[in-house]
């Protein structure tokens, strides 16, 4: 370059000298290859599975949340790479003499490396949003997994860099990027054993919740979303305040603050850490009582959408394609039932009815149940597999439900408990809870099974003859029928074989007396 | 010769007249300086750790999962990177022009290499179970090795653990969504011929590559 030409460089606007780094180092760093790759991994990992799952908001906020497993390792190793460059090609003892402190210049360069990264995964967030934006029916886009995402990949770029350029060698960014993806990996073996603590793996979004069970009925609980941010943040600021420790860093003052800086991020990432651990599960998400908001709890007001039918079935507006679905696994029990005295006259879908904390980091949600005067069936639809989702259509689904609801509905209509009565599922084995059977509940359990085989619950029943195990009601594989001995079986199946019109007229007669355990299995027509 | 020894009075045996060296011993000392080159001792402790750390990661494991088959997937890829990473020449062309035995000697460091690190990760999980077991262990290291050798042949040695990385990142979407394709080797069962005929394809492919061309010298490393 000649004094020449320098006048046609002045005509740029004036940076000042870390910025001008920073303008440097973006055009130089090596993500900047690496955005292809990236891209692809982000394609492959975050946008197919995503975009293979039905429109929701909450399952698409939690593949960009884990995108960070994806993009994270990658990541550690090019910034491990970035952060070398001075110790690899023998110029630390060069630039360490520059206008412009050391440290300074190695943040320009992390910093270059992380808008860059940042820079692919807010743009698959864009993408990912704006084709759920179309498909979607209703809510909107959860920002908090997105936050942790971002915090992520600029926590891997941190790390990454500072194990780069503090331990500069020939193996450096590759065992940077092993150990990220073995700490990912890590973390879900740590959720699996710890519920507490360990939730601030960042690839924990809402604890054991399903991914469609939050963010619908209620807010969103970005509770434990803080926290990981606030761990995140932490960690990345004390990887970076470790660079300036050292001696080549800047000057004395310099090096205090970075310590500063350090310990300051340590301590969020600590205070992050600790208040994880008093996370506790509740019906709508991980709540950390020092985070929390009250305004979280109050529901999200919508207007449902619902079906026409005898009985209407009412659906958040964001399931609305799911409703003829819904509609056809509910409608044969409920259709049949339509104005007895106790049957449901409505269902209307809910968040959960219940929600158990499991061993190790698992939930167990409630079922469908009939609660209230009118009756009306709440309904659950959260963990259940939806038509779209990868391997269940919508026969596969429609036969799930059918097979989750009918029981409960008819246990509650003839007076059965439901840990007594007829048992989700259908497949072989004991269709009751209970194989002891009194004289109370025999002529229920006869009505119950009668009415379960109408609606398409249990194939067609016949009585079993010669030797059979005493009372129990058994599905026997490859007979295709139910089997049960005695007089119990004889009347359902008398019961079953009688015109509709009549059965539901004795059951408007006779509901309450059956349900109170007074009819007997001969006043059954 | 750093600058601290500038000054200094040169080692005696760099004045001495250079005496004519056995064949053998030329040879015993050109493996030598090839394997410092490469720093295949380091490689080699690299690889002792990453069996340790598949041995314990094995003893907390659940035996079953897409955890059960990620985590010992990682360790094998680590291990690819190393022996990928290894491939990096710090002469370039001065040593390819006149390295007559150089494609001799890059085989039998790689060879070396991807030996030891099989025999490590075995002894590593003999104790416990291993996911696949020793075939598994066998097929997706000699993919990831295979991975790592020909993305040093296109990218430089230094970037070659990008390979193995980037595949493994694959292998995640693969192992949960149940993909049947041979070449995400990893997400087949230990038996399957197809993917064990794509990695050991994988392996050729990256081991001729490296033996005759090298990894690619690159003036950004």
């Amino acid at each position: 370059m000649t004094a020449a030409t320098v006048p046609a460089a002045a005509r740029r606007v004036p940076l000042t000298g870390p910025a001008r780094l920073l303008r440097l180092e973006l055009r130089r760093n090596p993500m900047l290859w690496m955005l292809p790759l990236l891209a692809a991994l982000f394609w492959l990992g975050v946008y197919r599975p995503a975009l293979a799952n039905p429109p929701f908001w909450n399952v698409r906020a939690t593949a960009l949340q884990h995108a960070l497993l994806f993009l994270g390792p990658l990541l550690a190793g090019v910034t491990a790479w970035a952060g070398s460059r001075d110790g690899r090609r023998g110029l630390t003892d060069l630039v360490g003499v520059t206008a412009v402190p050391r440290w300074t210049g190695q943040l320009a360069s992390w910093a270059a490396a992380t808008c860059w990264a940042e820079a692919v995964y807010l743009g698959g967030v864009a993408v990912v949003y704006g084709i759920t934006a179309e498909q979607a029916r209703w809510g909107g886009p959860l920002w908090w997994p997105v936050a942790v995402g971002a915090a992520g990949v600029a926590t891997c770029c941190a790390l990454g860099f500072a194990a780069g350029a503090l331990l500069p060698g020939r193996f450096t960014a590759a065992l940077a990027a092993v150990v990220v993806f073995l700490a990912l990996g890590g973390g879900a073996f740590a959720m699996q054993n710890n519920n507490t603590y360990a939730q601030i793996w960042p690839l924990d979004v809402q604890g054991p919740f399903p991914t469609d069970s939050y963010g619908i009925f209620y807010p969103y609980v970005p509770d434990l979303a803080i926290a990981q941010v606030m761990f995140l943040a932490g960690i990345a600021v004390a990887a970076l305040g470790a660079l300036g420790q050292t001696a080549r860093a800047g000057g004395r003052g310099l090096r205090v603050a970075a310590a500063a800086v350090t310990v300051a991020g340590l301590a969020a990432a600590g205070t992050a850490v600790g208040l994880a651990g008093t996370a506790r599960l509740e019906a709508h998400g991980i709540v950390i009582p020092a985070l929390h908001d009250a305004a979280s709890d109050r529901p999200v007001p919508y207007t449902p959408v619902c079906s026409h039918a005898a009985v209407p079935v009412c659906l958040q507006p964001a399931y609305r394609g799911f409703l003829p679905a819904v509609s056809a696994a509910v409608s044969p029990t409920l259709g049949a039932l339509a104005g007895l005295p106790g049957a449901p006259v409505r269902v209307t879908q809910v968040a959960v009815t219940s929600v158990v904390q499991g061993t190790g980091n698992s939930v167990g949600l409630g079922g469908p149940v009939v609660v209230g005067r009118p009756p009306v069936l709440f309904l659950p639809l959260a963990g259940l597999p939806l038509p779209g989702e990868p391997g269940t259509t919508a026969t596969q689904f429609t036969s799930t439900l059918r097979m989750q609801v009918g029981p409960p509905v008819l246990n509650d209509l003839v007076g059965l408990s439901n840990s007594a009565g007829l048992q989700p599922g259908g497949g072989p084995g004991a269709v009751f809870g209970q194989s002891a059977t009194s004289p109370r509940t025999a002529a229920q359990r006869a009505v119950a099974a009668a009415l379960a085989q109408d609606a398409g619950l249990l194939p067609a029943l016949r009585p079993a003859s010669g030797p059979r195990p005493s009372g129990k009601w058994q599905v026997w594989p490859g007979r295709g029928a139910y089997l049960a001995r005695g007089q119990q079986a004889a009347v359902a199946v008398r019961f079953a074989a009688l015109p509709a019109a009549v059965r539901h007229a004795w059951l408007a007669a006779h509901l309450g007396p059956l349900r109170a355990g007074r009819v007997t299995l001969s006043e059954i027509p | 010769m750093t600058a601290a020894r500038v000054g200094h009075p040169a080692p005696e045996s760099a004045t001495r007249p250079a005496r004519p060296a056995s064949p053998l011993r030329a040879g015993r000392r050109m493996v030598r300086l090839h394997a410092a080159s490469r720093q295949v001792l380091s490689s080699l402790i690299v690889l002792v750790f990453a069996a340790a750390a598949l041995g314990t990661a094995l003893h907390w494991l659940p035996r079953t999962g897409v955890l059960a088959r990620e985590i010992p997937l990682t360790i094998e890829a680590g291990a690819a990177a190393v022996i990928g990473v290894a491939t990096r020449s710090p002469f370039g062309d001065p040593e390819r022009v006149t390295g007559r035995w150089l494609p001799w000697l890059r085989l039998a460091v790689n060879v070396a290499l991807a030996a030891a690190a099989l025999g490590a990760l075995a002894a590593g999980s003999a104790t416990a179970h291993l996911s696949g077991g020793a075939v598994g262990l066998l097929r997706d290291l000699a993919g990831f090795t295979g991975i790592a050798w020909l993305a040093a042949a296109l990218l430089g040695g230094g970037l070659s653990w990008i390979g193995p990385m980037a595949y493994l990142g694959v292998t995640l979407p693969a192992l949960t969504g149940h993909w049947t394709t041979p070449w995400i080797w990893p997400a087949r069962p230990p038996d399957d011929r197809g993917a064990a005929i794509c990695a050991a394809l994988v392996f050729a492919a990256g081991i001729t590559v490296t033996t005759l061309r090298g990894a690619r010298d690159s003036v950004r490393e």
